[in-house]
Protein backbone atom coordinates (compact mmCIF):
# COMPACT_ATOMS: atom_id res chain seq x y z
CA UNK A 1 0.00 0.00 0.00
CA UNK A 2 1.73 3.25 -0.99
CA UNK A 3 1.35 6.14 1.32
CA UNK A 4 3.14 8.81 1.06
CA UNK A 5 3.47 11.32 3.95
CA UNK A 6 1.28 14.29 4.19
CA UNK A 7 1.95 17.34 6.46
CA UNK A 8 -0.80 19.38 7.46
CA UNK A 9 -0.16 22.68 8.85
CA UNK A 10 -2.15 26.03 9.81
CA UNK A 11 -3.13 26.69 5.49
CA UNK A 12 -4.21 23.01 5.26
CA UNK A 13 -2.00 22.77 2.33
CA UNK A 14 -3.64 19.42 1.48
CA UNK A 15 -1.86 17.41 -1.43
CA UNK A 16 -3.40 15.18 -3.36
CA UNK A 17 -1.85 12.32 -1.56
CA UNK A 18 -4.34 12.79 1.62
CA UNK A 19 -7.07 12.10 -1.28
CA UNK A 20 -4.56 8.95 -2.68
CA UNK A 21 -4.66 8.20 1.20
CA UNK A 22 -8.52 7.78 1.93
CA UNK A 23 -9.18 6.19 -1.64
CA UNK A 24 -6.67 3.12 -0.75
CA UNK A 25 -8.33 3.33 2.87
CA UNK A 26 -11.63 2.92 1.35
CA UNK A 27 -10.88 -0.06 -1.30
CA UNK A 28 -9.31 -1.61 2.29
CA UNK A 29 -12.27 -1.26 3.59
CA UNK A 30 -14.60 -2.97 0.76
CA UNK A 31 -12.16 -5.31 1.06
CA UNK A 32 -12.64 -5.97 4.94
CA UNK A 33 -15.88 -6.09 4.51
CA UNK A 34 -16.28 -8.56 1.42
CA UNK A 35 -14.27 -10.76 3.72
CA UNK A 36 -16.52 -10.46 6.69
CA UNK A 37 -19.59 -11.22 4.68
CA UNK A 38 -17.95 -14.64 3.38
CA UNK A 39 -16.90 -15.43 6.73
CA UNK A 40 -19.88 -14.88 8.30
CA UNK A 41 -22.02 -16.41 5.50
CA UNK A 42 -20.05 -20.08 5.51
CA UNK A 43 -19.64 -20.26 8.82
CA UNK A 44 -23.62 -20.23 8.91
CA UNK A 45 -23.23 -17.35 11.44
CA UNK A 46 -27.00 -16.19 12.80
CA UNK A 47 -28.31 -12.63 13.78
CA UNK A 48 -26.12 -10.52 15.82
CA UNK A 49 -23.21 -12.52 16.07
CA UNK A 50 -22.68 -12.28 11.84
CA UNK A 51 -22.87 -8.51 12.96
CA UNK A 52 -20.49 -8.92 15.38
CA UNK A 53 -17.98 -10.20 12.59
CA UNK A 54 -18.72 -7.50 10.61
CA UNK A 55 -17.44 -5.20 13.60
CA UNK A 56 -14.48 -7.82 14.57
CA UNK A 57 -13.52 -7.56 11.18
CA UNK A 58 -13.13 -3.83 10.74
CA UNK A 59 -11.24 -3.44 13.82
CA UNK A 60 -8.76 -6.02 12.60
CA UNK A 61 -8.08 -3.50 9.45
CA UNK A 62 -7.43 -1.12 11.56
CA UNK A 63 -5.25 -2.42 13.40
CA UNK A 64 -3.08 -3.89 10.86
CA UNK A 65 -3.42 -0.42 8.82
CA UNK A 66 -2.01 0.77 12.68
CA UNK A 67 0.67 -1.31 12.25
CA UNK A 68 1.42 -0.75 8.75
CA UNK A 69 1.74 3.04 9.72
CA UNK A 70 4.14 2.61 12.76
CA UNK A 71 1.30 3.95 14.66
CA UNK A 72 2.06 7.31 13.31
CA UNK A 73 -1.09 8.32 12.24
CA UNK A 74 -0.86 12.28 11.83
CA UNK A 75 1.66 11.81 8.79
CA UNK A 76 -0.59 9.63 7.07
CA UNK A 77 -4.78 11.00 7.87
CA UNK A 78 -6.13 14.31 9.25
CA UNK A 79 -7.06 12.32 13.02
CA UNK A 80 -7.08 8.56 13.98
CA UNK A 81 -10.76 8.78 14.02
CA UNK A 82 -10.79 9.34 10.50
CA UNK A 83 -8.44 6.39 9.59
CA UNK A 84 -9.99 3.80 12.24
CA UNK A 85 -12.92 4.77 13.19
CA UNK A 86 -14.80 6.53 11.40
CA UNK A 87 -16.05 4.27 7.93
CA UNK A 88 -18.18 1.84 9.28
CA UNK A 89 -21.36 2.21 8.10
CA UNK A 90 -20.81 2.86 4.98
CA UNK A 91 -19.96 -0.82 3.84
CA UNK A 92 -22.59 -2.61 5.97
CA UNK A 93 -25.04 -2.59 3.22
CA UNK A 94 -21.99 -4.68 1.48
CA UNK A 95 -21.10 -6.27 4.29
CA UNK A 96 -25.29 -7.68 4.47
CA UNK A 97 -25.08 -8.43 0.84
CA UNK A 98 -22.16 -10.38 1.09
CA UNK A 99 -23.48 -12.30 4.20
CA UNK A 100 -26.59 -13.23 2.47
CA UNK A 101 -25.72 -14.49 -0.71
CA UNK A 102 -22.87 -16.81 0.31
CA UNK A 103 -25.04 -17.97 3.51
CA UNK A 104 -27.17 -18.84 0.84
CA UNK A 105 -25.56 -20.55 -1.59
CA UNK A 106 -23.50 -22.42 1.42
CA UNK A 107 -25.59 -23.81 3.89
CA UNK A 108 -29.59 -23.32 2.43
CA UNK A 109 -29.66 -24.27 -1.51
CA UNK B 1 -40.68 -24.12 12.08
CA UNK B 2 -38.73 -27.04 10.76
CA UNK B 3 -36.72 -26.05 8.03
CA UNK B 4 -37.65 -26.02 4.24
CA UNK B 5 -35.46 -27.98 1.92
CA UNK B 6 -35.01 -25.63 -1.17
CA UNK B 7 -34.51 -27.41 -4.30
CA UNK B 8 -30.93 -27.28 -5.95
CA UNK B 9 -32.44 -26.43 -9.16
CA UNK B 10 -33.49 -23.17 -7.34
CA UNK B 11 -30.13 -22.14 -6.90
CA UNK B 12 -28.62 -23.31 -10.69
CA UNK B 13 -31.60 -21.28 -12.01
CA UNK B 14 -32.42 -18.90 -10.11
CA UNK B 15 -29.98 -17.70 -7.55
CA UNK B 16 -27.01 -17.59 -9.62
CA UNK B 17 -28.35 -15.75 -12.94
CA UNK B 18 -29.85 -13.34 -10.95
CA UNK B 19 -26.70 -12.23 -9.20
CA UNK B 20 -24.85 -12.77 -12.67
CA UNK B 21 -27.30 -10.95 -14.48
CA UNK B 22 -27.77 -7.67 -12.25
CA UNK B 23 -23.37 -7.57 -11.67
CA UNK B 24 -23.36 -7.62 -15.96
CA UNK B 25 -25.47 -4.97 -16.01
CA UNK B 26 -23.80 -2.90 -13.75
CA UNK B 27 -20.32 -3.33 -15.35
CA UNK B 28 -22.28 -2.32 -18.73
CA UNK B 29 -23.78 0.74 -16.96
CA UNK B 30 -20.53 1.63 -16.34
CA UNK B 31 -18.62 0.99 -19.48
CA UNK B 32 -21.84 2.96 -21.05
CA UNK B 33 -21.01 6.07 -18.90
CA UNK B 34 -17.43 5.87 -19.94
CA UNK B 35 -18.51 5.70 -23.50
CA UNK B 36 -20.76 8.71 -22.74
CA UNK B 37 -18.55 10.70 -21.13
CA UNK B 38 -15.81 10.07 -23.75
CA UNK B 39 -18.71 11.83 -26.11
CA UNK B 40 -19.60 14.26 -24.54
CA UNK B 41 -17.70 17.67 -25.93
CA UNK B 42 -17.75 20.95 -23.68
CA UNK B 43 -20.08 22.83 -23.90
CA UNK B 44 -19.87 26.77 -25.25
CA UNK B 45 -21.60 29.59 -22.63
CA UNK B 46 -23.76 31.31 -25.49
CA UNK B 47 -26.34 32.95 -23.70
CA UNK B 48 -26.11 36.07 -21.75
CA UNK B 49 -27.79 34.58 -18.63
CA UNK B 50 -25.34 31.92 -18.43
CA UNK B 51 -22.33 34.35 -18.71
CA UNK B 52 -23.29 36.33 -15.75
CA UNK B 53 -24.35 32.85 -13.75
CA UNK B 54 -20.08 32.51 -14.85
CA UNK B 55 -19.23 35.39 -13.56
CA UNK B 56 -20.97 35.59 -10.39
CA UNK B 57 -19.14 32.06 -9.66
CA UNK B 58 -16.00 32.87 -10.16
CA UNK B 59 -16.49 36.25 -8.24
CA UNK B 60 -17.52 33.68 -4.94
CA UNK B 61 -14.64 31.38 -5.90
CA UNK B 62 -12.46 33.92 -5.62
CA UNK B 63 -13.47 35.39 -2.74
CA UNK B 64 -13.46 31.97 -0.93
CA UNK B 65 -9.80 31.31 -2.05
CA UNK B 66 -8.66 34.58 -0.54
CA UNK B 67 -10.57 33.86 2.28
CA UNK B 68 -8.82 30.62 2.76
CA UNK B 69 -5.17 31.68 1.41
CA UNK B 70 -5.01 35.00 3.08
CA UNK B 71 -1.85 33.65 5.04
CA UNK B 72 0.54 33.30 1.94
CA UNK B 73 -0.01 37.21 0.70
CA UNK B 74 2.27 39.50 2.56
CA UNK B 75 -0.28 42.48 4.21
CA UNK B 76 -0.02 45.04 2.18
CA UNK B 77 -1.05 42.88 -1.24
CA UNK B 78 -4.35 41.30 0.80
CA UNK B 79 -5.13 44.84 2.19
CA UNK B 80 -5.26 45.45 -1.59
CA UNK B 81 -7.21 42.59 -2.61
CA UNK B 82 -9.45 43.04 0.12
CA UNK B 83 -10.02 46.42 -0.75
CA UNK B 84 -10.25 45.62 -4.20
CA UNK B 85 -13.24 43.07 -3.45
CA UNK B 86 -14.98 45.03 -0.71
CA UNK B 87 -14.31 49.02 -0.77
CA UNK B 88 -17.84 50.64 -0.04
CA UNK B 89 -18.10 52.35 -3.22
CA UNK B 90 -16.38 50.45 -6.07
CA UNK B 91 -15.75 46.95 -4.63
CA UNK B 92 -16.97 44.22 -6.91
CA UNK B 93 -18.80 42.39 -3.95
CA UNK B 94 -20.70 45.50 -3.19
CA UNK B 95 -21.87 46.38 -6.45
CA UNK B 96 -22.56 42.44 -6.81
CA UNK B 97 -24.78 42.33 -3.99
CA UNK B 98 -26.78 44.80 -5.51
CA UNK B 99 -27.98 42.87 -8.05
CA UNK B 100 -32.29 42.05 -7.73
CA UNK B 101 -33.11 38.56 -6.60
CA UNK B 102 -33.45 36.05 -9.16
CA UNK B 103 -37.06 34.73 -9.60
CA UNK B 104 -37.11 30.85 -9.87
CA UNK B 105 -38.90 30.66 -13.30
CA UNK B 106 -35.83 32.44 -14.84
CA UNK B 107 -33.31 30.09 -13.55
CA UNK B 108 -35.16 27.26 -14.41
CA UNK B 109 -34.88 28.00 -18.34
CA UNK B 110 -31.38 28.77 -18.10
CA UNK B 111 -31.01 25.19 -18.48
CA UNK B 112 -29.95 24.84 -21.92
CA UNK B 113 -30.88 21.88 -23.81
CA UNK B 114 -27.32 20.64 -23.92
CA UNK B 115 -27.70 20.15 -19.79
CA UNK B 116 -31.15 18.73 -20.31
CA UNK B 117 -29.59 16.36 -22.25
CA UNK B 118 -27.29 15.17 -19.79
CA UNK B 119 -29.39 14.70 -17.48
CA UNK B 120 -31.95 12.58 -19.54
CA UNK B 121 -28.80 10.95 -20.41
CA UNK B 122 -28.20 10.12 -16.70
CA UNK B 123 -31.73 9.13 -15.80
CA UNK B 124 -31.85 6.61 -18.73
CA UNK B 125 -28.81 5.04 -17.49
CA UNK B 126 -30.42 4.88 -14.38
CA UNK B 127 -33.67 4.28 -13.74
CA UNK B 128 -34.68 2.54 -16.87
CA UNK B 129 -32.15 -0.29 -15.99
CA UNK B 130 -33.61 -0.11 -12.47
CA UNK B 131 -36.95 -0.76 -13.81
CA UNK B 132 -36.20 -3.18 -16.71
CA UNK B 133 -34.27 -5.85 -13.98
CA UNK B 134 -37.05 -5.32 -11.72
CA UNK B 135 -39.46 -6.31 -14.20
CA UNK B 136 -37.46 -9.38 -15.03
CA UNK B 137 -37.17 -10.62 -11.96
CA UNK B 138 -40.78 -9.93 -10.82
CA UNK B 139 -41.60 -11.77 -14.10
CA UNK B 140 -39.99 -15.00 -14.30
CA UNK B 141 -38.76 -15.83 -11.04
CA UNK B 142 -42.09 -14.92 -8.75
CA UNK B 143 -44.39 -17.37 -6.76
CA UNK B 144 -42.03 -19.04 -4.85
CA UNK B 145 -39.09 -19.16 -1.74
CA UNK B 146 -35.80 -18.87 -2.43
CA UNK B 147 -33.28 -18.59 0.58
CA UNK B 148 -33.63 -17.63 3.53
CA UNK B 149 -31.68 -13.81 5.11
CA UNK B 150 -29.81 -15.04 8.65
CA UNK B 151 -30.99 -12.49 10.80
CA UNK B 152 -34.86 -12.52 12.28
CA UNK B 153 -36.94 -10.18 11.51
CA UNK B 154 -40.33 -8.00 11.92
CA UNK B 155 -43.38 -9.43 10.40
CA UNK B 156 -43.59 -5.62 8.58
CA UNK B 157 -41.01 -6.80 6.38
CA UNK B 158 -43.19 -9.50 5.37
CA UNK B 159 -44.97 -7.63 2.36
CA UNK B 160 -41.68 -6.42 1.15
CA UNK B 161 -39.56 -9.66 1.29
CA UNK B 162 -41.99 -12.46 0.70
CA UNK B 163 -43.91 -10.93 -2.43
CA UNK B 164 -45.86 -13.40 -4.56
CA UNK B 165 -46.10 -16.32 -1.82
CA UNK B 166 -48.96 -16.58 -0.03
CA UNK B 167 -48.10 -19.10 2.61
CA UNK B 168 -49.44 -17.67 6.03
CA UNK B 169 -46.94 -18.45 8.01
CA UNK B 170 -43.89 -18.86 6.58
CA UNK B 171 -40.98 -17.84 8.71
CA UNK B 172 -40.52 -14.40 7.56
CA UNK B 173 -36.55 -15.61 7.11
CA UNK B 174 -37.36 -17.22 4.05
CA UNK B 175 -37.64 -14.46 0.88
CA UNK B 176 -38.91 -14.30 -2.81
CA UNK B 177 -36.82 -13.57 -5.59
CA UNK B 178 -37.14 -9.70 -5.54
CA UNK B 179 -35.62 -9.46 -2.28
CA UNK B 180 -32.29 -10.62 -3.55
CA UNK B 181 -32.68 -7.93 -6.08
CA UNK B 182 -33.18 -5.16 -3.55
CA UNK B 183 -30.45 -6.16 -1.48
CA UNK B 184 -28.44 -6.64 -4.20
CA UNK B 185 -29.57 -2.92 -5.25
CA UNK B 186 -28.96 -1.32 -2.15
CA UNK B 187 -25.85 -3.49 -1.45
CA UNK B 188 -23.63 -1.68 -3.69
CA UNK B 189 -22.66 -3.79 -6.71
CA UNK B 190 -21.28 -0.31 -7.37
CA UNK B 191 -18.22 -0.77 -5.24
CA UNK B 192 -17.01 -4.09 -6.24
CA UNK B 193 -17.68 -2.74 -10.00
CA UNK B 194 -14.93 0.02 -8.47
CA UNK B 195 -12.45 -2.42 -7.32
CA UNK B 196 -12.22 -4.66 -10.09
CA UNK B 197 -12.33 -1.22 -12.77
CA UNK B 198 -9.79 0.72 -10.49
CA UNK B 199 -9.83 4.13 -9.75
CA UNK B 200 -10.76 6.26 -13.01
CA UNK B 201 -14.09 5.51 -12.32
CA UNK B 202 -14.53 7.04 -9.08
CA UNK B 203 -16.43 10.19 -9.96
CA UNK B 204 -19.12 8.89 -12.32
CA UNK B 205 -20.10 5.96 -10.12
CA UNK B 206 -20.66 8.23 -7.42
CA UNK B 207 -22.47 11.00 -9.39
CA UNK B 208 -24.94 7.81 -10.69
CA UNK B 209 -25.69 6.47 -7.20
CA UNK B 210 -25.66 10.03 -5.62
CA UNK B 211 -28.17 11.19 -7.94
CA UNK B 212 -30.43 7.76 -7.59
CA UNK B 213 -30.44 8.32 -4.18
CA UNK B 214 -31.25 11.75 -4.60
CA UNK B 215 -34.12 10.93 -7.16
CA UNK B 216 -35.40 7.77 -5.31
CA UNK B 217 -35.90 10.43 -1.59
CA UNK B 218 -37.98 13.02 -4.01
CA UNK B 219 -36.12 15.61 -3.78
CA UNK B 220 -34.98 17.41 -7.82
CA UNK B 221 -31.88 17.46 -8.83
CA UNK B 222 -30.58 20.90 -10.51
CA UNK B 223 -27.51 20.92 -12.27
CA UNK B 224 -25.93 23.37 -10.43
CA UNK B 225 -26.17 22.71 -6.74
CA UNK B 226 -24.59 26.47 -5.15
CA UNK B 227 -27.35 27.98 -7.64
CA UNK B 228 -29.81 30.23 -5.04
CA UNK B 229 -32.52 32.32 -5.89
CA UNK B 230 -30.58 35.45 -4.10
CA UNK B 231 -26.93 36.12 -4.83
CA UNK B 232 -27.44 39.58 -3.14
CA UNK B 233 -27.66 37.64 0.28
CA UNK B 234 -24.49 34.85 -0.77
CA UNK B 235 -22.42 38.17 -1.84
CA UNK B 236 -23.16 40.35 1.24
CA UNK B 237 -22.17 36.74 3.32
CA UNK B 238 -19.06 36.53 1.79
CA UNK B 239 -18.14 40.48 1.92
CA UNK B 240 -18.73 40.26 5.82
CA UNK B 241 -16.63 36.78 5.97
CA UNK B 242 -13.67 38.78 4.17
CA UNK B 243 -13.59 41.75 6.07
CA UNK B 244 -13.61 40.11 9.26
CA UNK B 245 -10.76 38.00 8.28
CA UNK B 246 -7.52 38.70 10.90
CA UNK B 247 -4.92 38.56 8.70
CA UNK B 248 -1.10 37.25 9.99
CA UNK B 249 1.24 36.41 7.47
CA UNK B 250 2.64 32.82 6.96
CA UNK B 251 6.31 33.90 6.84
CA UNK B 252 6.61 35.69 9.64
CA UNK B 253 6.20 32.27 12.00
CA UNK B 254 8.21 30.58 9.32
CA UNK B 255 10.92 30.66 11.88
CA UNK B 256 9.26 28.57 14.53
CA UNK B 257 7.65 25.98 12.20
CA UNK B 258 11.06 25.38 11.08
CA UNK B 259 12.71 24.57 14.30
CA UNK B 260 9.39 22.21 14.94
CA UNK B 261 9.80 20.01 11.99
CA UNK B 262 13.56 19.96 11.99
CA UNK B 263 13.23 18.76 15.59
CA UNK B 264 10.72 16.31 14.60
CA UNK B 265 13.12 15.41 11.85
CA UNK B 266 16.36 14.66 13.65
CA UNK B 267 14.24 13.13 16.88
CA UNK B 268 13.50 9.95 15.03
Amino acid sequence: MEEPKVELDDLEVNQERLKQNTNQLKNLRVYGSLNAGMIAGILGMDGWIGMGIYVVVFLIVSACLAIKMNFRVKEYFKSSYDAYYSGIGTDLLLFLMIWVIFHNIVNIL
Amino acid sequence: MSDILIDDRIRDWVFLPIIIVMFMIQMFRGLLTKYMDNKKTSQKVTSKAQVSEMIDKNITQQSQRLARLYGLLPDHSFKMKRAHLCDNKSGILTKASEKPAKDPMQSMSMMNPAAMADMLKQNLSGIVFMALQYQWVSYFFSGFVIGKVPFPLTQKFRTMLQRGVDVQNLDVRYISSISIYFVLLFGGLQKIQQLMFGDDTDEFVDDTQMQMQMQMMGMPTMPSFGQQNDPGKLFIAERTRLEGVKHSFELNKSQEKAIKSLKRFLIQ
